[in-house]
């Protein structure tokens, strides 16, 4: 099934830059340039997904997310936006917006984020609650918070073990340093350091080291990416 | 509608001078005429006492004698014999009395049932005589124009309240316009770009004006201190960026004029992480502005051991992987919240540890520390490298001197900018001492 994603943007430049980046790998894109038409055709509730300029001239994005969420449309939205200071990004959450990416921002930090948000929706609701999450040869349990591969049990630290689930939970996704950043550490900022590749590095370690299969992906220039398949 | 401030402060000086004028004349005229009905009231009873010792000594005869004789020198008299009905028997007063003659000690009435005497008051006293009534007391003329000159000079001197307030509006408002003319003339200079120029005092700057005056050159004196380090700062990065971007520029031709795909593909990996250094100067400066306009309201109470705890949890496997010592000492005893900016705050232990690991050296230490004892909060980040010679330390904590160090540290030295713009935020600061040897850099927040 193809997902349909809706891009609200008024520059140009982005707008084409994304949809054409989306539409490579798969989706179908439609975009418009403010923030009326952005409430207009999402309104119609065909989209999987919105993607919305901050600053949009005639109904700006988190106003435009506001009517969309009390018309009762439930579909996940990231927004963009110019504003990139750590105050901004915590304020765009907590007005609605599931995801917040400041411009400039890497193609694949942006289709890392529209595809959790994707997974997120759409396991919202079928799943129940998930006790046990299982990636290849690799289980997770979460009720013990305990970890085996091949039955082989690996013992991990706290950190480690919230930094695999979160993994898991994105299995087969790519997952990049800020996404982990924001969700294991609730931190904003960029620290601008190697520090959560370090981390990765040694859980990688603990998952790898004996096994003959890697299963924790580096993909260059985006993130990582746990999954038994290359 | 809207009244100038100008006319406003008259009126309001013509408003209070008419309120205290008034409430003088209210107090005057009410006084005068308590008095007046009480001098009235005694006179009724002597002239009633005196009038019945002459009717008991001589009869009515002696009676009407005594009342024509007063009635001479006094044409407000009122003195006559009424009988059970009311009606005159003898006497200066009404022919027929208004009410029915009854015992009163004092009264004021509209005496008469008809004519002259129905038409003005008097202040009479009654009481028996034999069969008879005696009504005796004055008409209240005499009162009643005492009364109306007071009336009059009291109207008089709200008029002349009225026309000294205006003019006292007027010197007042003049006076007050002057003075705020001046101010406003300095204020608008400045905002025309005269940024020198200031109010200064009027008068050895003891009033009210010349304070104000003294906190706008204050304000002035800031603003033209900052616009000055603004302007620094931002030749330092037009300064700092060009040679990020000049990088950019040579990988970027390197890029377009490469033969081979893989020299390509090196080339434009380089150029993407050359725009991700740029990027990354842009949002710490960024953070940097930021944190400077974030207001003290954007601080929430919070623990200040844990979040030492998640930073140093986010760093020690880096420190660790750099083959440094890592230790996080915490006071035993649990801390009271403090209010802190956990995002900001952790930036900025962030970049203390990063410019510790950067300038460690092999095989040293870093230590993590915080301090809650005598009220203030010290979160330390102590390295053995070079450290900062201590002639250099207010230099290094200079916006200058931070800028200088910047360009011969790429990236490094908008760290210690965005520390300080972060301890200042918390109403604290960043010491940089000696960690003998080593860099100890801490921000003291006060309670």
């Amino acid at each position: 099934m193809t997902r349909k994603i809706l891009i609200v943007e008024d520059d140009a430049a982005t707008a084409g830059y994304v949809a054409k980046g989306l539409q490579e790998v798969g989706f179908a894109v439609e975009t418009c340039g403010d923030g009326r038409d952005g409430l207009f055709l999402a309104s119609e509730g065909i989209f999987d997904l919105l993607i919305a300029d901050r600053m949009l001239p005639g109904l700006d994005g988190l106003a435009m997310l506001n009517a969309l969420r009390a018309a009762g449309i439930r579909a996940p939205a990231l927004i963009l936006s110019a504003l990139g200071t750590v105050d901004d990004r915590v304020k765009g959450l907590q007005a609605g917006a599931d995801d917040y990416l400041t411009k400039p921002f890497a193609f694949a930090e942006l289709l890392a984020r529209v595809e959790a948000l994707l997974r997120r929706a759409e396991g919202s609701g079928a799943e129940p609650q998930v006790t046990r999450l299982t990636v290849g040869d690799l289980e997770i349990d979460l009720l013990a918070r305990s970890v085996s591969r091949q039955g082989r049990a690996i013992p991990l630290g706290a950190r480690e073990f919230n930094l695999l689930e979160f993994l898991a939970r994105h299995a087969g996704q790519v997952v990049t340093r800020t996404m982990m950043l924001e969700k294991i550490w609730n931190y904003h900022f960029d620290p601008g350091s190697n520090v959560v590749d370090v981390h990765i590095g040694r859980l990688r370690r603990k998952l790898e080291e004996g096994f003959e299969a890697p299963i924790l992906h580096t993909v260059r220039g985006a993130g990582y990416r746990l999954s038994l398949d290359v | 509608m809207r009244i100038s401030i100008t006319a406003r402060l008259a009126l309001l000086a013509v408003l209070l001078s008419l309120v205290t004028s008034l409430a003088l004349a209210g107090l005057i005229w009410q006084q005068t005429h308590d008095d007046a009905i009480e001098v009235l009231r005694r006179d009724t009873g002597e002239q009633s006492d005196a009038l019945a010792a002459v009717y008991r000594s001589g009869g009515v005869t002696a009676l009407a004698q005594a009342i024509s004789d007063a009635q001479e020198d006094d044409d407000t008299l009122v003195a006559a014999l009424v009988d059970g009905k009311g009606a005159r028997r003898l006497g200066v007063g009404p022919d027929q009395l208004a009410f029915p003659p009854a015992a009163e000690s004092f009264r004021i009435a509209r005496i008469g049932a008809a004519g002259d005497w129905a038409r003005e008051e008097a202040g009479v006293a009654i009481r028996p005589l034999g069969r008879d009534w005696l009504v005796s007391g004055r008409l209240l003329d005499d009162w009643e124009r005492a009364q109306r000159t007071i009336e009059r000079a009291l109207l008089l001197a709200v008029l002349l309240s009225l026309v000294l307030g205006i003019c006292a509006g007027l010197v007042l408002t003049r006076y007050v316009a002057r003075r705020l003319d001046r101010i406003a003339g300095a204020v608008d200079a400045v905002a025309a770009g005269d940024l020198a120029r200031r109010v200064g005092t009027e008068g050895g700057g003891g009033d009210a004006f010349d304070r104000l005056s003294l906190r706008i050159d204050g304000m002035l004196d800031r603003i033209d201190r900052l616009m000055g380090e603004l302007r620094v700062v931002t030749d330092s990065i037009a300064h700092d960026l060009r040679s990020p971007i000049a990088r950019l520029r040579a990988r970027a031709e390197a890029a377009a004029t490469a033969d081979e795909p893989r020299q390509r593909e090196a080339a434009l990996a380089g150029l993407l992480a050359e725009t991700d250094l740029v990027m990354r100067m842009l949002a710490v400066l960024l953070e940097i502005s930021r944190s400077e306009a974030v207001t003290r309201d954007a601080l929430v109470p919070l623990d200040p051991a844990a979040l030492m705890e998640e930073i140093a949890d986010l760093y020690a496997p880096m420190v660790e992987e750099a083959g440094l010592r890592f230790t996080v000492a915490l006071p035993p005893a649990p801390v009271a919240p403090v209010g802190l900016h956990r995002e900001l705050l952790s930036q900025a232990l962030a970049n203390l540890i990063d410019n510790a690991l950067r300038h460690a050296g092999e095989g040293g230490a870093i230590a993590l520390s915080l301090e809650a004892g005598q009220g203030d909060v010290r979160f330390s980040v102590a390295d053995r490298g070079p450290g900062i010679a201590a002639a250099d330390r207010a230099q290094a904590l200079s916006r200058f001197g931070r800028l200088d160090r910047a360009r011969s540290l790429p990236g490094a030295g908008l760290g210690l900018a965005l520390v300080e713009s972060v301890a200042r935020l918390h109403g604290g600061r960043l010491e940089l001492g000696d960690n003998t040897p080593g860099l100890i850099a801490t921000i003291v927040i006060p309670p």
